[in-house]
């Protein structure tokens, strides 16, 4: 499996990714460190405190992370949950919590695989 | 005709009330006229009585008080006289009292009736029975008698009883005066007087008489009435109330007519005798007077009517003329929404087809490209057809998509600092393609523009040229000319600003007046039949003007049908604070070559500004002459610019013939506005050095020839060639692998990298550093603790020597323009869409950095 199949596997833009980063090795690098970035959780927490402003915050770190290595489906569902946050509409947000861990766990999945692929 | 015939409903409401309104008006004021010359005739009348009244009373006074008078000095007569006096003395002194009293007739009344003259003629009362038969029961009486010569006289009669010659007693002592007596006395014949009197008896026949005698066939009628003998013919009612009251002794007011003028007669019973005293008043006389007050009072009603009218004409014309007024605006404006819905509809039209037409394209292609997956030369064609219509449809949908945002106000603008050269020679680069598939001219002429940077939603302003290029291009038939050109002028906005004019000219298919005054209209294009080939959404023209307003700068078009159209454009833009580059090359000898004579004289002038003596010529043949004379007289040009496109000789033979006869030591530039990738080589093979892209900048002219006049090349050549080492960056931001991701780009560039972990920290660092410790700062925008915004304002309030100069970047998810502006509002002085792109963010910093620390 090589980083252009993971990407495809998680929703990605490799050719814009690496269009702007030039470097394979930078690329997967990134996406490595992906796999330790707490954004996510840390929404998942503050959704569940009702602590919408940090959620809001999270969320909106994640979407500049995925703009920045092209994850495109992620950042589709973080663009949703970052504007329904952002215009209080609370119920919005918690309805969109299911379709972003989806999102986020094929991103997750898709880099580990990659990432246990290339240790073998 | 038609049209008076189909007058509209409310007109003629209007007419007819204002008719009936007319006739309701002259009807009430006529009501009115007549009713108070009613009543004033009346009210005349009434006085009239009033004052008769008074007057007949005035005279029955006065009549009393005459009667009295001679009554008491009858009586006085018999006072002093005593009855018991012998005859004669008796007589003699009842004579002589009588005549001291003034009268001429003294007489003795028997209980007969028979007068005993003592003194004067002898009289007989004209009607002596009620006299004697009031003498008989002691009254006084007064009554008229005759003497033997007809002269009447008056008689006053008072119960005396003096011995008569025949041995009786007199029932009464009669003293008389001429009848002139009362009748001057009473006025009764003065003439000139509004009115004159009888005095008549009961039975109607005259006492005194007037001269006037218009009266005698009421008197004749009176009189007969009271003869009982001719009682066959009924008399007038009025005559026989007066006959009445006459009898009855009553005061009576009527009226008669005399030859049809009407009399009013009045009567009053006299004291002391059955006398009656008509006075009688001619109405001709108050009929006058009424009838001029009436004729006047109907007059000033007829005017007041006529006045009230005039006003109401007056009101109604001008009410009338505005409601038509406002009827013909109303129509105006429900003209003006049919067409603006026309307009719309017609654009729907227009637009679903020219939607179609690329989505077709698209469709059909993406059919052939599947249909041959294998074939990659034909799924290659498919994909370049595909992308051309989509990159079309989108244009469209852009279009449309600004529209609405003007249409609804949201269309902002977004103010950054943009070189003009950069600007220009991104169209020119976008342009090319199309202007050479039309096989077009297109010139640039770029004059005296100092301020290259400026100020301006330079975005905005690419869309403005672009349309108007693309226009040009598409409104002109192949192998037509468009000429782009700027210059600038001072501001009148002051020294911070420069006007820069924008001149796009075609010889193109031009536009009616007809069109041009519904230019800027949305949804409208040239007229269909001339240009039904010619796609676009027709809403180009109206964001244009909306862009060139809302920059507050000015368009005005200029435009022959088959002639072709000039586009000229202002804007008063500010020039951006950078520190002009020392552009000073060499005083070398330089020849321009172009056809153009405007481009070579702008171009000399620029080439002068930066130190180099430049001449011109027109034509290629011209330039080898002048090159091959210069070199004769060891005056060599240093450097030649050649036009690629020349008439006869082009670019390319004139620089193979100068190398025929020069060899290879002066460098040649070829000025191109077009892509130079088709003919490079065979340019090179002809021994050109180089190339220089039109416009014609001065910094464009300044940086392509420096290189050939052994002036150090700046290291400004692509962007990741550039060297940032030693240059530091504090970053701002919140995510550790956000942070790396910049991190890696950025120490490629050989930036060394601070990093701030949120907006307290990225303060407080830059608090702590030394004064141009950090070149510039990268601000994420959603941090916690303090957000970019927020931390930007605390840096700008900062002590720190940097606080106001140190470029701020925003760095963000966030690319709204609304957030953009916001960036720019707290004090940054840009902003970077994330995710990041080396070169845009190369861009940004490469401007900061010269405009700072350079």
């Amino acid at each position: 499996m090589n980083l252009k199949d993971c990407y495809l596997k998680l929703g990605g833009d490799f050719d814009e990714v690496l269009g702007r980063l030039q470097r394979k090795q930078t690329v997967q690098k990134f996406a490595y460190k992906f796999l330790d970035d707490k954004s996510f959780n840390l929404f998942e927490v503050s959704m569940e405190k009702k602590d919408y402003a940090e959620a809001l915050r999270a969320i909106h770190t994640l979407k500049g992370i995925c703009q920045n290595l092209s994850f495109t489906k992620l950042l589709e569902s973080s663009t949703v949950a970052t504007a329904a946050l952002k215009e209080n509409d609370w119920n919005k947000a918690i309805d969109m919590i299911q379709q972003l861990s989806e999102d986020y766990y094929q991103t997750i999945n898709a880099i580990k695989e990659y990432k246990k692929s290339q240790e073998e | 005709m038609e049209n008076s015939k189909k007058l509209n409903p409310t007109t003629r409401f209007l007419i007819y009330s204002f008719i009936g309104l007319l006739i309701f008006s002259i009807i009430i004021f006529s009501l009115l006229g007549i009713y108070m010359s009613r009543k004033s005739k009346k009210a005349v009348y009434e006085i009239g009585e009033i004052y008769m009244s008074g007057m007949n009373e005035q005279m029955s006074r006065h009549f009393e008080t005459v009667i009295k008078l001679r009554f008491s000095q009858v009586y006085g007569i018999v006072s002093v006289v005593s009855t018991d006096k012998i005859d004669k003395e008796l007589y003699e002194e009842l004579v002589y009292r009588a005549q001291i009293r003034d009268f001429n007739y003294l007489a003795l009344c028997s209980t007969e009736g028979n007068f005993e003259t003592l003194c004067g003629q002898a009289i007989y009362p004209l009607n002596p029975g009620p006299f004697v038969d009031a003498l008989l029961q002691g009254e006084r009486r007064v009554a008229v008698g005759v003497d033997a010569a007809g002269n009447e006289v008056v008689l006053f009669g008072v119960d005396a009883a003096y011995p008569m010659q025949n041995g009786e007693k007199s029932i009464g002592l009669i003293a008389a005066v001429p009848l002139e007596y009362i009748t001057e006395f009473l006025s009764l014949t003065d003439e000139g007087q509004l009115m004159y009197y009888h005095i008549i008896r009961s039975d109607g026949s005259f006492v005194i008489q007037n001269s006037n005698t218009e009266l005698q066939y009421f008197f004749q009628q009176l009189q007969k009435q009271f003869d009982s003998s001719t009682n066959e013919t009924p008399v007038e009612n009025s005559v026989k109330k007066f006959g009445d009251a006459l009898k009855n002794r009553q005061e009576y007011a009527t009226t008669f007519d005399v030859n049809g003028e009407e009399r009013q007669i009045y009567g009053v019973p006299l004291p002391y005798s059955e006398w009656y005293l008509v006075s009688v008043m001619p109405y001709d006389a108050l009929e006058g007077t009424i009838n001029t007050l009436s004729s006047q009072r109907m007059f000033i009603t007829l005017i007041s009517c006529a006045s009230i009218l005039f006003m109401l004409v007056l009101i109604f014309w001008r009410y009338f003329s505005m409601m038509r007024c406002q009827l013909h605006e109303l129509e105006n404006t429900r003209q003006m929404a049919l067409e603006a819905s026309r307009a719309k509809s017609e654009f729907l039209a227009n637009m679903s087809h020219d939607i179609r037409t690329p989505m077709n394209a698209i469709v059909g292609m993406t059919a052939i490209a599947t249909a041959h997956m294998d074939d990659h030369k034909q799924v290659r064609n498919c994909l370049k057809k595909i992308t051309l219509s989509s990159k079309h449809l989108l244009g469209l949908i852009n279009d449309v998509l600004d529209m609405s945002k003007i249409e609804s106000g949201k269309l902002a603008l977004t103010t950054e600092q943009i070189s003009l050269k950069e600007v220009v020679e991104g169209i020119v680069n976008i342009m090319q393609p199309q202007v050479k598939a039309k096989k077009q001219s297109f010139d640039i002429h770029v004059e005296k523009i100092l301020s290259e940077n400026v100020w301006c939603d330079g975005v905005r302003l690419n869309q403005v040229l672009l349309n108007l290029l693309s226009n040009a291009t598409k409104y002109t038939p192949e192998g037509g000319v468009i000429r782009l050109s700027l210059y600038e002028e001072q501001s009148p906005k002051g020294e911070d600003y420069v006007r820069i004019h924008i001149n796009v000219k075609d010889n193109g298919i031009g536009m009616s007046p007809e069109f041009l005054e519904k230019l800027y209209d949305s949804y409208s294009r040239a007229d269909g039949t001339r240009v039904h080939k010619i796609e676009g959404a027709g809403l180009g023209m109206a964001i244009t003007k909306y862009i060139v307003d809302a920059m507050e700068g000015t368009i005005e078009v200029e435009s022959e049908l088959n002639k072709g159209t000039e586009f000229h454009i202002t804007f008063d833009l500010e020039k951006a604070a950078t520190t002009e580059e020392d552009m000073v090359l060499p005083a070398w000898n330089m020849l321009v070559v172009d056809d153009d004579e405007l481009l070579c004289k702008t171009a000399t002038n620029e080439l002068k500004s930066i130190g180099i003596k430049a001449n011109w010529t027109l034509s290629g043949e011209m330039a080898v002459d002048l090159v091959v004379q210069h070199h004769k007289k060891h005056d060599d040009y240093q450097i030649i610019l050649l036009d690629w496109k020349l008439p006869g000789m082009d670019g390319i033979q004139v620089a193979k013939e100068i190398r025929n006869n020069l060899g290879n030591e002066i460098p040649i530039l070829l000025i191109s506005a077009y892509d130079w990738s088709e003919f490079e080589t065979e340019a090179r093979e002809a021994g050109i050095s180089g190339f220089i892209s039109k416009p014609l900048f001065k910094s464009t002219l300044y940086h392509s020839l420096r290189q050939y006049m052994g002036v150090e090349a700046e290291n400004d050549q692509v962007a990741n060639q550039i060297d940032f080492s030693g240059r530091r960056i504090l970053l701002a931001e919140d995510n550790e692998l956000n942070w790396e991701v910049a991190r890696e780009l950025l120490s490629d560039l050989g930036i060394e990298l601070d990093w701030a972990e949120d907006g307290q920290v990225c303060l407080d660092k830059f608090q702590k550093s030394p004064k141009r410790y950090y070149d510039a700062i990268l601000m994420d925008i959603r941090m916690p603790h303090m957000t970019g915004y927020e931390t930007t304002k605390a840096i700008r309030e900062t002590n720190h020597p940097d606080a106001l100069s140190i470029p701020i970047i925003a760095m963000s998810a966030d690319a709204f323009s609304d957030d953009i502006q916001h960036c720019l509002e707290c004090g940054m002085n840009a902003h970077i869409a994330k995710p990041i792109d080396v070169s845009e963010l190369t861009r940004i910093l490469k401007r900061y950095f010269q405009q700072s620390y350079f």
